[in-house]
Protein backbone atom coordinates (compact mmCIF):
# COMPACT_ATOMS: atom_id res chain seq x y z
CA UNK A 1 0.00 0.00 0.00
CA UNK A 2 1.34 3.65 -0.44
CA UNK A 3 1.69 6.33 1.47
CA UNK A 4 -1.20 8.28 -0.64
CA UNK A 5 -3.25 5.02 -0.09
CA UNK A 6 -2.91 4.75 3.55
CA UNK A 7 -3.46 8.48 4.16
CA UNK A 8 -6.13 8.29 1.40
CA UNK A 9 -7.78 5.59 3.95
CA UNK A 10 -7.35 7.55 7.55
CA UNK A 11 -8.64 10.76 6.01
CA UNK A 12 -11.27 9.03 4.16
CA UNK A 13 -12.20 7.27 7.41
CA UNK A 14 -13.01 10.32 9.55
CA UNK A 15 -14.45 12.63 6.82
CA UNK A 16 -16.96 9.22 6.67
CA UNK A 17 -17.39 9.41 9.86
CA UNK A 18 -18.27 12.84 9.20
CA UNK A 19 -20.22 13.13 6.75
CA UNK A 20 -22.09 10.67 8.00
CA UNK A 21 -22.30 11.53 11.19
CA UNK A 22 -26.01 11.13 12.24
CA UNK A 23 -25.99 7.52 10.70
CA UNK A 24 -22.64 6.68 12.43
CA UNK A 25 -24.34 8.29 15.91
CA UNK A 26 -27.65 6.01 15.39
CA UNK A 27 -24.43 2.89 14.33
CA UNK A 28 -22.47 3.72 18.10
CA UNK A 29 -26.02 4.77 19.68
CA UNK A 30 -27.50 0.96 18.61
CA UNK A 31 -23.66 -0.85 19.68
CA UNK A 32 -24.29 1.26 23.04
CA UNK A 33 -27.81 0.40 24.06
CA UNK A 34 -26.95 -3.36 23.28
CA UNK A 35 -23.45 -3.11 24.96
CA UNK A 36 -25.09 -1.60 27.78
CA UNK A 37 -28.11 -4.66 28.10
CA UNK A 38 -25.35 -7.27 27.49
CA UNK A 39 -22.51 -5.70 30.38
CA UNK A 40 -25.87 -5.23 32.34
CA UNK A 41 -26.79 -8.96 32.43
CA UNK A 42 -22.76 -9.90 32.19
CA UNK A 43 -22.72 -7.70 35.83
CA UNK A 44 -25.34 -9.86 37.17
CA UNK A 45 -24.04 -13.18 35.92
CA UNK A 46 -20.28 -12.54 37.06
CA UNK A 47 -21.69 -11.17 40.66
CA UNK A 48 -24.05 -14.55 40.69
CA UNK A 49 -21.16 -16.48 39.54
CA UNK A 50 -19.25 -14.86 42.50
CA UNK A 51 -21.65 -15.45 45.18
CA UNK A 52 -22.28 -19.13 43.92
CA UNK A 53 -18.75 -19.84 44.37
CA UNK A 54 -18.58 -18.34 47.90
CA UNK A 55 -21.49 -20.25 48.65
CA UNK A 56 -20.25 -23.58 47.34
CA UNK A 57 -16.82 -23.09 48.91
CA UNK A 58 -18.65 -23.07 52.08
CA UNK A 59 -20.40 -26.18 51.15
CA UNK A 60 -18.63 -29.09 53.48
CA UNK A 61 -19.73 -32.95 54.60
CA UNK A 62 -19.31 -33.58 57.63
CA UNK A 63 -18.34 -37.50 58.25
CA UNK A 64 -19.42 -38.28 61.99
CA UNK A 65 -17.08 -40.88 63.63
CA UNK A 66 -18.39 -44.03 65.26
CA UNK A 67 -17.98 -43.67 68.96
CA UNK A 68 -17.01 -46.97 69.41
CA UNK A 69 -13.91 -46.37 66.43
CA UNK A 70 -10.60 -46.92 68.13
CA UNK A 71 -8.11 -45.07 67.23
CA UNK A 72 -6.52 -46.69 64.68
CA UNK A 73 -9.69 -47.02 62.87
CA UNK A 74 -9.52 -43.47 63.15
CA UNK A 75 -6.26 -42.86 61.70
CA UNK A 76 -7.48 -45.33 58.72
CA UNK A 77 -10.80 -43.61 58.03
CA UNK A 78 -8.75 -40.39 57.98
CA UNK A 79 -5.82 -41.80 55.78
CA UNK A 80 -8.83 -42.54 53.19
CA UNK A 81 -10.59 -39.75 53.12
CA UNK A 82 -7.37 -37.73 52.32
CA UNK A 83 -6.70 -39.86 50.03
CA UNK A 84 -10.10 -39.86 47.96
CA UNK A 85 -9.61 -38.28 44.49
CA UNK A 86 -12.82 -35.72 45.13
CA UNK A 87 -11.51 -34.92 48.42
CA UNK A 88 -9.94 -31.09 48.24
CA UNK A 89 -9.06 -31.31 52.24
CA UNK A 90 -10.04 -32.83 55.49
CA UNK A 91 -9.81 -31.47 59.29
CA UNK A 92 -10.57 -33.49 61.64
CA UNK A 93 -12.44 -32.11 64.72
CA UNK A 94 -12.80 -33.96 68.10
CA UNK A 95 -15.91 -34.35 69.90
CA UNK A 96 -14.34 -31.74 72.81
CA UNK A 97 -14.45 -29.19 69.75
CA UNK A 98 -17.56 -29.15 68.83
CA UNK A 99 -18.73 -29.00 72.28
CA UNK A 100 -16.80 -25.96 72.31
CA UNK A 101 -18.56 -24.27 69.02
CA UNK A 102 -21.72 -25.56 70.56
CA UNK A 103 -21.03 -23.42 73.83
CA UNK A 104 -19.64 -20.45 71.63
CA UNK A 105 -22.89 -20.50 69.98
CA UNK A 106 -25.58 -20.89 72.72
CA UNK A 107 -23.58 -19.29 74.83
CA UNK A 108 -24.92 -19.23 78.63
CA UNK A 109 -28.07 -21.97 77.65
CA UNK A 110 -25.36 -24.88 78.22
CA UNK A 111 -24.24 -23.25 81.68
CA UNK A 112 -23.76 -25.80 84.39
CA UNK A 113 -23.33 -28.60 81.97
CA UNK A 114 -20.34 -30.40 82.84
CA UNK A 115 -19.15 -31.13 79.02
CA UNK A 116 -15.68 -33.44 79.52
CA UNK A 117 -17.84 -35.74 81.39
CA UNK A 118 -20.96 -36.04 79.82
CA UNK A 119 -20.15 -34.96 76.29
CA UNK A 120 -22.65 -36.50 73.71
CA UNK A 121 -21.00 -35.22 70.55
CA UNK A 122 -19.23 -37.08 67.91
CA UNK A 123 -15.60 -37.07 66.77
CA UNK A 124 -15.83 -35.76 62.94
CA UNK A 125 -13.52 -35.08 60.01
CA UNK A 126 -15.41 -32.00 58.56
CA UNK A 127 -14.66 -32.35 54.20
CA UNK A 128 -14.15 -30.14 51.56
CA UNK A 129 -14.47 -31.91 48.05
CA UNK A 130 -13.13 -30.62 45.23
CA UNK A 131 -16.35 -30.24 42.65
CA UNK A 132 -19.15 -29.07 45.69
CA UNK A 133 -21.68 -30.23 43.22
CA UNK A 134 -20.61 -34.28 44.17
CA UNK A 135 -21.24 -33.61 47.42
CA UNK A 136 -24.12 -36.01 47.33
CA UNK A 137 -22.64 -39.22 45.74
CA UNK A 138 -19.50 -38.56 47.96
CA UNK A 139 -21.60 -38.49 50.89
CA UNK A 140 -23.44 -41.57 49.99
CA UNK A 141 -20.06 -43.40 49.40
CA UNK A 142 -18.27 -42.35 53.01
CA UNK A 143 -21.47 -43.39 54.62
CA UNK A 144 -20.37 -47.03 53.95
CA UNK A 145 -16.86 -46.46 55.25
CA UNK A 146 -15.97 -48.63 58.31
CA UNK A 147 -15.69 -46.32 61.48
CA UNK A 148 -18.19 -43.79 59.93
CA UNK A 149 -21.53 -43.14 61.81
CA UNK A 150 -23.60 -41.02 59.59
CA UNK A 151 -22.49 -38.30 57.07
CA UNK A 152 -24.48 -35.01 56.70
CA UNK A 153 -23.70 -32.39 53.96
CA UNK A 154 -27.25 -30.13 54.50
CA UNK A 155 -28.87 -32.57 52.52
CA UNK A 156 -31.73 -30.84 50.55
CA UNK A 157 -30.81 -27.20 50.92
CA UNK A 158 -27.48 -28.17 48.91
CA UNK A 159 -29.53 -29.44 46.14
CA UNK A 160 -31.90 -26.70 46.14
CA UNK A 161 -28.75 -24.06 46.03
CA UNK A 162 -27.14 -25.47 43.27
CA UNK A 163 -30.34 -25.94 40.67
CA UNK A 164 -31.18 -22.51 41.26
CA UNK A 165 -27.79 -21.80 40.40
CA UNK A 166 -27.47 -23.40 37.65
CA UNK A 167 -31.14 -22.07 36.24
CA UNK A 168 -29.91 -18.69 37.17
CA UNK A 169 -26.71 -19.14 35.09
CA UNK A 170 -28.44 -20.79 32.22
CA UNK A 171 -30.85 -17.99 31.91
CA UNK A 172 -27.85 -15.26 31.83
CA UNK A 173 -26.33 -17.21 29.22
CA UNK A 174 -29.27 -17.81 27.21
CA UNK A 175 -30.41 -13.66 27.53
CA UNK A 176 -26.45 -13.02 26.62
CA UNK A 177 -26.60 -14.96 23.57
CA UNK A 178 -29.66 -13.45 22.55
CA UNK A 179 -28.68 -10.23 23.05
CA UNK A 180 -25.31 -10.84 21.03
CA UNK A 181 -27.31 -11.95 17.88
CA UNK A 182 -29.87 -8.97 18.28
CA UNK A 183 -26.38 -6.61 18.26
CA UNK A 184 -25.12 -8.51 15.36
CA UNK A 185 -28.50 -8.17 13.36
CA UNK A 186 -28.69 -4.32 14.27
CA UNK A 187 -25.08 -3.42 13.73
CA UNK A 188 -24.99 -4.75 10.44
CA UNK A 189 -28.16 -3.62 9.41
CA UNK A 190 -27.38 0.20 10.27
CA UNK A 191 -23.57 -0.64 8.79
CA UNK A 192 -25.51 -2.02 5.84
CA UNK A 193 -27.69 1.72 5.73
CA UNK A 194 -24.21 3.61 5.72
CA UNK A 195 -23.07 1.67 2.78
CA UNK A 196 -25.83 1.96 1.00
CA UNK A 197 -25.76 5.99 1.28
CA UNK A 198 -22.19 5.43 -0.63
CA UNK A 199 -22.75 2.60 -2.96
CA UNK A 200 -22.18 5.28 -5.84
CA UNK A 201 -18.74 5.81 -4.57
CA UNK A 202 -18.25 2.12 -4.25
CA UNK A 203 -19.17 1.58 -7.80
CA UNK A 204 -17.47 4.36 -8.64
CA UNK A 205 -14.40 3.07 -6.74
CA UNK A 206 -15.04 -0.42 -8.68
CA UNK A 207 -14.98 0.64 -12.03
CA UNK A 208 -12.09 2.91 -11.71
CA UNK A 209 -9.82 0.02 -10.60
CA UNK A 210 -10.21 0.09 -7.00
CA UNK A 211 -9.11 -3.40 -5.51
CA UNK A 212 -12.09 -4.92 -3.15
CA UNK A 213 -9.61 -4.03 0.33
CA UNK A 214 -8.80 -0.81 -0.71
CA UNK A 215 -12.72 0.02 -1.20
CA UNK A 216 -13.28 -1.62 2.36
CA UNK A 217 -10.60 -0.44 4.84
CA UNK A 218 -12.24 3.06 5.33
CA UNK A 219 -15.93 1.14 6.32
CA UNK A 220 -13.62 -1.47 8.05
CA UNK A 221 -11.91 1.51 10.25
CA UNK A 222 -15.26 3.20 10.60
CA UNK A 223 -17.01 0.22 12.14
CA UNK A 224 -14.27 -0.92 14.02
CA UNK A 225 -14.18 2.65 15.44
CA UNK A 226 -17.82 3.08 15.99
CA UNK A 227 -18.12 -0.44 17.69
CA UNK A 228 -14.77 0.58 20.07
CA UNK A 229 -16.68 3.98 20.84
CA UNK A 230 -20.08 1.57 21.59
CA UNK A 231 -18.20 -0.58 23.70
CA UNK A 232 -16.28 2.12 25.91
CA UNK A 233 -19.16 4.09 26.41
CA UNK A 234 -21.49 1.39 28.27
CA UNK A 235 -17.98 0.53 29.87
CA UNK A 236 -17.54 3.89 31.67
CA UNK A 237 -21.55 4.17 32.50
CA UNK A 238 -21.20 0.18 33.67
CA UNK A 239 -18.26 0.66 35.93
CA UNK A 240 -20.10 4.15 37.44
CA UNK A 241 -23.55 2.44 37.79
CA UNK A 242 -21.52 -0.36 39.67
CA UNK A 243 -19.95 1.82 42.30
CA UNK A 244 -23.22 3.53 42.89
CA UNK A 245 -24.58 -0.04 43.32
CA UNK A 246 -21.82 -1.38 45.58
CA UNK A 247 -22.10 1.87 47.73
CA UNK A 248 -26.26 0.99 48.29
CA UNK A 249 -25.13 -2.42 49.30
CA UNK A 250 -22.95 -1.41 51.83
CA UNK A 251 -24.80 1.99 53.00
CA UNK A 252 -27.70 -0.49 53.40
CA UNK A 253 -26.31 -3.06 55.72
CA UNK A 254 -26.54 -5.77 52.90
CA UNK A 255 -22.50 -7.24 53.49
CA UNK A 256 -23.56 -10.55 53.10
CA UNK A 257 -23.76 -9.83 49.32
CA UNK A 258 -20.42 -10.68 48.67
CA UNK A 259 -19.94 -8.70 45.45
CA UNK A 260 -16.92 -8.10 43.41
CA UNK A 261 -14.68 -5.17 43.78
CA UNK A 262 -15.48 -2.39 40.74
CA UNK A 263 -12.38 -3.12 38.85
CA UNK A 264 -12.56 -6.65 38.52
CA UNK A 265 -16.19 -6.28 37.28
CA UNK A 266 -15.06 -3.63 34.59
CA UNK A 267 -11.75 -5.52 33.74
CA UNK A 268 -13.67 -8.86 33.21
CA UNK A 269 -16.29 -6.37 31.48
CA UNK A 270 -13.62 -4.60 29.01
CA UNK A 271 -12.70 -8.49 28.21
CA UNK A 272 -15.48 -9.04 26.68
CA UNK A 273 -17.49 -5.79 25.46
CA UNK A 274 -14.58 -3.86 23.93
CA UNK A 275 -13.44 -7.31 21.03
CA UNK A 276 -17.15 -7.96 20.97
CA UNK A 277 -18.15 -4.24 19.97
CA UNK A 278 -15.44 -3.87 17.45
CA UNK A 279 -15.25 -7.24 16.49
CA UNK A 280 -19.16 -6.14 16.02
CA UNK A 281 -18.38 -3.08 14.03
CA UNK A 282 -15.64 -4.65 11.67
CA UNK A 283 -17.74 -7.36 10.91
CA UNK A 284 -20.68 -5.85 10.52
CA UNK A 285 -19.09 -3.68 7.87
CA UNK A 286 -17.42 -6.58 6.00
CA UNK A 287 -20.56 -8.41 5.56
CA UNK A 288 -22.94 -5.61 5.00
CA UNK A 289 -20.41 -4.42 2.00
CA UNK A 290 -20.63 -7.65 0.11
CA UNK A 291 -23.33 -7.07 -2.30
CA UNK A 292 -22.03 -3.65 -3.14
CA UNK A 293 -18.70 -4.93 -3.84
CA UNK A 294 -19.66 -7.56 -6.95
CA UNK A 295 -19.70 -5.01 -9.33
CA UNK B 1 -7.31 -5.70 -28.18
CA UNK B 2 -10.37 -6.83 -28.10
CA UNK B 3 -11.11 -9.78 -29.76
CA UNK B 4 -14.61 -11.61 -29.69
CA UNK B 5 -15.49 -15.38 -31.02
CA UNK B 6 -19.09 -16.41 -30.56
CA UNK B 7 -19.74 -14.17 -27.44
CA UNK B 8 -22.73 -14.93 -25.92
CA UNK B 9 -24.56 -13.51 -22.39
CA UNK B 10 -28.09 -14.74 -21.39
CA UNK B 11 -29.09 -12.77 -18.13
CA UNK B 12 -31.61 -15.76 -17.10
CA UNK B 13 -31.01 -19.09 -17.71
CA UNK B 14 -33.48 -20.15 -20.80
CA UNK B 15 -34.20 -16.53 -21.39
CA UNK B 16 -33.52 -14.94 -24.82
CA UNK B 17 -29.81 -13.91 -25.90
CA UNK B 18 -29.14 -10.11 -24.16
CA UNK B 19 -26.02 -10.87 -26.96
CA UNK B 20 -25.57 -13.60 -29.59
CA UNK B 21 -22.69 -15.44 -31.14
CA UNK B 22 -20.92 -11.69 -31.56
CA UNK B 23 -17.57 -12.42 -33.23
CA UNK B 24 -15.29 -8.72 -34.23
CA UNK B 25 -11.73 -7.40 -33.58
CA UNK B 26 -10.91 -4.04 -32.54
CA UNK B 27 -7.18 -3.19 -33.04
CA UNK B 28 -5.40 -0.69 -30.39
CA UNK B 29 -6.08 2.89 -31.30
CA UNK B 30 -9.36 2.63 -33.23
CA UNK B 31 -12.71 4.69 -32.63
CA UNK B 32 -16.02 2.16 -32.95
CA UNK B 33 -19.46 3.27 -32.49
CA UNK B 34 -21.83 0.41 -30.85
CA UNK B 35 -25.18 1.24 -32.28
CA UNK B 36 -28.77 -0.30 -32.06
CA UNK B 37 -32.15 0.44 -30.39
CA UNK B 38 -32.56 -0.25 -26.77
CA UNK B 39 -31.80 -3.63 -25.94
CA UNK B 40 -30.07 -4.66 -28.39
CA UNK B 41 -27.18 -5.33 -26.60
CA UNK B 42 -24.60 -2.48 -26.42
CA UNK B 43 -24.39 -2.17 -23.21
CA UNK B 44 -23.97 -5.96 -21.90
CA UNK B 45 -21.66 -5.95 -25.20
CA UNK B 46 -19.83 -2.97 -22.81
CA UNK B 47 -20.29 -4.97 -19.58
CA UNK B 48 -18.45 -7.94 -20.92
CA UNK B 49 -15.27 -5.44 -21.84
CA UNK B 50 -15.17 -4.55 -18.26
CA UNK B 51 -16.61 -7.80 -16.46
CA UNK B 52 -19.37 -6.93 -14.91
CA UNK B 53 -20.43 -9.70 -16.45
CA UNK B 54 -19.47 -13.16 -17.38
CA UNK B 55 -20.08 -14.63 -20.85
CA UNK B 56 -22.58 -17.28 -20.96
CA UNK B 57 -20.86 -18.77 -24.16
CA UNK B 58 -17.32 -17.79 -26.00
CA UNK B 59 -14.47 -15.96 -25.96
CA UNK B 60 -13.20 -12.57 -25.04
CA UNK B 61 -9.94 -11.51 -24.99
CA UNK B 62 -9.41 -8.34 -24.08
CA UNK B 63 -5.16 -6.82 -23.93
CA UNK B 64 -4.85 -10.42 -24.92
CA UNK B 65 -6.27 -12.05 -21.83
CA UNK B 66 -9.52 -13.85 -21.94
CA UNK B 67 -11.44 -11.66 -19.20
CA UNK B 68 -14.17 -14.67 -18.51
CA UNK B 69 -11.54 -16.39 -17.18
CA UNK B 70 -9.95 -13.60 -15.30
CA UNK B 71 -10.11 -14.18 -11.47
CA UNK B 72 -12.30 -11.91 -9.05
CA UNK B 73 -8.99 -10.08 -8.09
CA UNK B 74 -7.27 -9.55 -11.37
CA UNK B 75 -11.06 -7.21 -12.55
CA UNK B 76 -9.50 -3.93 -10.67
CA UNK B 77 -5.81 -4.57 -13.14
CA UNK B 78 -8.03 -4.69 -15.88
CA UNK B 79 -10.29 -1.60 -14.96
CA UNK B 80 -7.49 0.47 -14.45
CA UNK B 81 -6.72 0.33 -18.39
CA UNK B 82 -9.80 1.29 -19.23
CA UNK B 83 -11.92 4.60 -18.35
CA UNK B 84 -15.19 4.57 -18.15
CA UNK B 85 -17.89 7.35 -19.29
CA UNK B 86 -21.63 7.10 -18.21
CA UNK B 87 -24.66 8.65 -19.00
CA UNK B 88 -25.29 9.55 -15.81
CA UNK B 89 -21.91 10.80 -15.58
CA UNK B 90 -21.75 8.73 -11.84
CA UNK B 91 -19.96 11.44 -10.22
CA UNK B 92 -19.35 12.21 -6.97
CA UNK B 93 -21.76 15.79 -6.81
CA UNK B 94 -20.87 17.11 -3.26
CA UNK B 95 -17.26 17.01 -3.82
CA UNK B 96 -15.36 19.10 -5.95
CA UNK B 97 -14.19 19.21 -9.53
CA UNK B 98 -10.65 18.50 -8.52
CA UNK B 99 -11.44 16.13 -6.17
CA UNK B 100 -13.67 14.06 -8.49
CA UNK B 101 -10.82 13.50 -10.86
CA UNK B 102 -8.21 12.70 -8.23
CA UNK B 103 -10.29 10.32 -7.01
CA UNK B 104 -9.62 7.96 -9.80
CA UNK B 105 -5.92 8.05 -9.08
CA UNK B 106 -5.99 7.79 -5.51
CA UNK B 107 -7.91 5.06 -5.24
CA UNK B 108 -5.00 2.75 -7.54
CA UNK B 109 -2.39 4.45 -5.33
CA UNK B 110 -0.82 7.23 -7.18
CA UNK B 111 1.15 9.39 -6.14
CA UNK B 112 0.43 12.71 -3.87
CA UNK B 113 2.80 14.77 -5.69
CA UNK B 114 1.80 13.23 -9.08
CA UNK B 115 -1.91 13.76 -8.69
CA UNK B 116 -0.98 17.36 -8.32
CA UNK B 117 0.64 17.73 -11.39
CA UNK B 118 -1.68 15.39 -13.36
CA UNK B 119 -5.18 16.74 -11.80
CA UNK B 120 -4.75 20.06 -13.74
CA UNK B 121 -3.49 18.85 -16.92
CA UNK B 122 -6.61 16.46 -17.82
CA UNK B 123 -9.07 19.21 -16.84
CA UNK B 124 -6.97 21.76 -19.02
CA UNK B 125 -7.33 18.83 -21.56
CA UNK B 126 -11.08 18.68 -21.03
CA UNK B 127 -11.57 22.76 -21.16
CA UNK B 128 -12.54 23.02 -16.80
CA UNK B 129 -8.79 24.27 -15.50
CA UNK B 130 -11.01 27.50 -14.31
CA UNK B 131 -13.23 24.88 -12.06
CA UNK B 132 -11.29 22.57 -10.36
CA UNK B 133 -12.65 24.28 -6.95
CA UNK B 134 -16.38 24.02 -8.45
CA UNK B 135 -18.57 21.42 -6.81
CA UNK B 136 -19.73 18.85 -9.57
CA UNK B 137 -23.05 19.82 -8.37
CA UNK B 138 -22.93 23.71 -9.33
CA UNK B 139 -21.79 22.77 -13.43
CA UNK B 140 -24.05 21.99 -16.21
CA UNK B 141 -24.53 18.58 -17.30
CA UNK B 142 -21.79 19.15 -20.15
CA UNK B 143 -19.33 20.38 -17.89
CA UNK B 144 -20.48 17.27 -16.03
CA UNK B 145 -19.68 14.83 -18.24
CA UNK B 146 -16.43 16.91 -19.09
CA UNK B 147 -15.08 15.70 -15.67
CA UNK B 148 -16.59 12.21 -16.69
CA UNK B 149 -14.19 12.25 -19.19
CA UNK B 150 -11.23 13.87 -17.67
CA UNK B 151 -12.10 11.38 -14.61
CA UNK B 152 -11.42 8.56 -17.41
CA UNK B 153 -8.71 9.88 -18.85
CA UNK B 154 -6.39 10.43 -15.75
CA UNK B 155 -5.10 7.50 -15.38
CA UNK B 156 -3.94 7.37 -18.92
CA UNK B 157 -6.03 4.28 -20.05
CA UNK B 158 -5.47 2.37 -23.11
CA UNK B 159 -9.19 2.37 -23.88
CA UNK B 160 -12.63 4.48 -23.09
CA UNK B 161 -15.27 3.20 -22.99
CA UNK B 162 -18.55 5.27 -22.89
CA UNK B 163 -21.96 3.97 -22.74
CA UNK B 164 -24.53 6.70 -24.23
CA UNK B 165 -22.03 9.88 -23.22
CA UNK B 166 -24.49 12.22 -24.38
CA UNK B 167 -27.63 10.65 -23.92
CA UNK B 168 -28.29 13.42 -21.19
CA UNK B 169 -27.04 16.39 -23.45
CA UNK B 170 -27.96 18.89 -25.69
CA UNK B 171 -26.66 19.08 -28.93
CA UNK B 172 -24.66 21.54 -29.02
CA UNK B 173 -22.81 19.86 -25.67
CA UNK B 174 -23.01 16.50 -27.21
CA UNK B 175 -20.87 17.60 -30.20
CA UNK B 176 -18.27 18.87 -27.75
CA UNK B 177 -18.36 15.76 -25.92
CA UNK B 178 -18.05 13.74 -28.69
CA UNK B 179 -14.64 16.20 -30.28
CA UNK B 180 -12.80 15.42 -26.93
CA UNK B 181 -13.23 11.91 -27.48
CA UNK B 182 -12.17 12.38 -30.74
CA UNK B 183 -9.50 14.25 -29.49
CA UNK B 184 -8.25 11.79 -26.83
CA UNK B 185 -8.57 8.79 -29.71
CA UNK B 186 -6.13 10.85 -31.76
CA UNK B 187 -3.69 11.01 -28.72
CA UNK B 188 -3.67 7.02 -29.17
CA UNK B 189 -6.29 5.97 -27.01
CA UNK B 190 -8.98 2.96 -28.27
CA UNK B 191 -12.55 4.86 -27.74
CA UNK B 192 -15.67 2.87 -27.79
CA UNK B 193 -18.98 4.68 -27.88
CA UNK B 194 -22.31 2.90 -27.50
CA UNK B 195 -25.05 5.14 -28.77
CA UNK B 196 -28.23 5.49 -30.73
CA UNK B 197 -27.53 8.90 -31.88
CA UNK B 198 -28.28 9.04 -35.39
CA UNK B 199 -26.17 12.58 -36.17
CA UNK B 200 -23.23 11.81 -34.19
CA UNK B 201 -22.09 8.69 -35.97
CA UNK B 202 -23.03 9.97 -39.51
CA UNK B 203 -20.73 13.13 -38.40
CA UNK B 204 -17.85 11.62 -37.12
CA UNK B 205 -17.69 8.39 -39.84
CA UNK B 206 -15.86 6.29 -37.68
CA UNK B 207 -16.19 2.29 -37.18
CA UNK B 208 -19.71 1.34 -36.52
CA UNK B 209 -20.62 -2.27 -34.87
CA UNK B 210 -24.33 -2.72 -35.66
CA UNK B 211 -26.27 -5.13 -32.94
CA UNK B 212 -30.02 -6.10 -33.20
CA UNK B 213 -31.84 -8.16 -30.61
CA UNK B 214 -28.50 -9.22 -29.58
CA UNK B 215 -26.80 -10.24 -33.07
CA UNK B 216 -23.92 -8.50 -34.10
CA UNK B 217 -25.83 -7.66 -37.99
CA UNK B 218 -22.93 -5.24 -39.15
CA UNK B 219 -19.35 -4.24 -39.05
CA UNK B 220 -18.68 -1.13 -41.58
CA UNK B 221 -15.58 1.55 -41.13
CA UNK B 222 -16.91 4.91 -41.72
CA UNK B 223 -20.27 3.45 -41.10
CA UNK B 224 -23.78 5.55 -40.69
CA UNK B 225 -26.63 5.16 -38.56
CA UNK B 226 -29.28 4.20 -41.52
CA UNK B 227 -27.59 1.06 -42.15
CA UNK B 228 -28.99 -0.78 -38.81
CA UNK B 229 -32.24 -0.57 -40.72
Amino acid sequence: MSISSFFYIIVETFKGLYRNRWMCITSTGVVVVTLLMLGVFMLVNLNISHITETVKEQVEIVVYIDETADQEMLDELGQKLSAHSGVAGIRYVSSEEHMNRLHRQLGGMLEGYDAELDNPLLASYEIRTVVPESVAVLASEFETYPGVSTVFYGQGYVENLFAVTGVVQMVGLALMAGLSITAVFLISHTIKLTVMMRKREISIMKYVGATNWFIRWPFVLEGLLMGFAGAVMPLVALYYLYQFSLEWVSANNLAFLTLLPAWVVTVELARYLVPLGTGLGVLGSVFSMGRFLRV
Amino acid sequence: MIEAKNLSMKYEKGGRYALESASFYIDRGEFVFFVGSSGAGKSTLLKLIIREIRPTDGVLKIFGRDVGRLPRHRLPYLRRNIGMVFQDFRLMEERSVYDNVAFAMVVIGVSRREIRKRVPHVLGLVGLHDKAKTRVCDLSGGEQQRVGLARAIANRPAMIIADEPTGNLDPGTTLDIMNLLRSINLRGTTVLVATHNREIVDRFKKRVLYLENGKLIGDEQKGIYAHVH
